[in-house]
């Protein structure tokens, strides 16, 4: 085996691929990404890496065929079951070690202590959170009771207020009664005499104002024919 | 079926022999790694050691921490064939199968002759022709 040999490729006609390639890797950081750098100072052999995919075969490996090693049917048989019995048990260890792990992080020392702190950290906190709700619940109270006697107040003001309207409303509807009772309304025993009185005195809707104030009567009266002292001007009733 | 395993999930940690010592003479750290780091670069902790060359009275010695392996294991830590090896060995583990398949091809033909005697157990043959 070869120890710390740089291979060189000599020139060959025409073909210069490689002149010079280092094949070992040096151990302490990866080949193809520096991530892993041991602060230790190894001054160990370097290690075979794999040779460059262009670089072609060596001569002396061009015809060599490698011998396969054949094993009877019986030994590879013999070893397969060796391997799957031995796999088989390997996976029931592993299961077995991983939950006595977990019962022993349960069960031991630190898992107790830790229980316990929580267990008291618990219980603080269920104190302070019970002592801040009763403040909170102090203030409420009293929040609550302000509240209570506005309200009661504000209804009580409401309610008078409403009476006195009502008072007032009441006033106002007696007074449109009896202003209404005054109107001389046409009973049974005035419509006789109102019928008269209505077709002895007619009515002429037709009249028309002036801006100044002066009212012409009458549908056909023009406005020339009435000489301006005997207009006569309108008053209100 | 039990439902959704935990520890079959890869954590990305493993554990594996570290080599140590000096040229010819290796002396291997078992080890807990992530296993994108290389093999001398940061460990997470050590968790036995692992002497290959035989001693005086031609032992191995092997140290493993039981408790801290357990506990890597529960958490999901990978384990390299030969330290699944050595823990069969010591009953820690089952028997790997490669120490079987190892013995019976032992058995079955004598290793050819070197100029080195050849380190019989775990680590594997000199391959070199040349020694």
């Amino acid at each position: 085996m070869a120890d710390d040999v740089t291979k060189k490729q000599k020139k060959l006609a025409g073909n210069t691929l490689f002149t010079h390639f280092i094949m070992f890797g040096s151990s302490g950081s990866r080949v193809l990404n520096v991530i892993n750098i041991s602060y230790l100072q190894s001054r160990s052999k370097r290690v075979w890496v794999r040779k460059p995919l262009g670089s072609p075969m060596a001569k002396s490996k061009i015809f060599r065929i490698t011998p396969k090693p054949a094993l009877p049917e019986d030994e590879k048989a013999e070893i397969k079951r060796l391997f799957d019995n031995y796999k088989n048990s390997m996976k029931s260890i592993r299961q077995y070690f991983f939950e006595q792990s977990l019962k022993q992080a349960e069960s031991g020392e630190v898992a107790q202590t830790k229980h316990r702190l929580e267990d008291q950290e618990h219980e603080q906190l269920v104190e302070e959170n019970r002592l801040e709700n009763e403040k909170t619940a102090m203030l409420r109270e009293e929040k609550l009771k302000i509240q209570a006697e506005k309200t009661q107040q504000n209804v009580l003001a409401s309610l008078i207020k409403k009476e006195g309207e009502a008072k007032l409303h009441e006033i106002q509807i007696e007074a449109f009664l009896t202003k209404q009772m005054c109107t001389p309304f046409i009973q049974a025993e005035n419509i006789e005499k109102a019928i008269e009185d209505a077709l002895a005195n007619p009515v002429n809707f037709n009249f028309a104002l002036d801006l100044d104030g002066y009212i012409y009567r009458g549908k056909d009266t023009s406005i020339d024919t009435i000489p301006e002292e005997k207009r006569e001007r309108l008053s209100r009733n | 079926m039990a439902s959704a395993l935990p520890t079959f999930t890869k954590i990305g940690k493993v554990i594996r022999l570290n080599r140590h010592g000096c040229t010819n003479r290796p002396f291997y750290h078992i080890v807990v790694q992530k296993t994108k780091d290389n093999q001398d670069g940061p460990v997470i902790e050590q968790v036995g050691s692992f002497d290959a060359m035989p001693n005086s009275k031609n032992e191995k010695l092997v140290a493993l921490n039981f408790e801290r392996i357990q506990y890597w294991l529960a958490q999901g830590a990978g384990l390299s064939d030969p330290v699944a090896q050595l823990l069969g060995l010591s009953g820690f583990l089952p028997n790997h199968p490669r120490t079987l398949i190892q013995a019976w091809k032992n058995r079955r033909e004598p290793p050819r002759e070197r100029k080195i005697k050849a380190i019989k157990g775990i680590a594997p043959p000199l391959d070199n022709p040349k020694l």
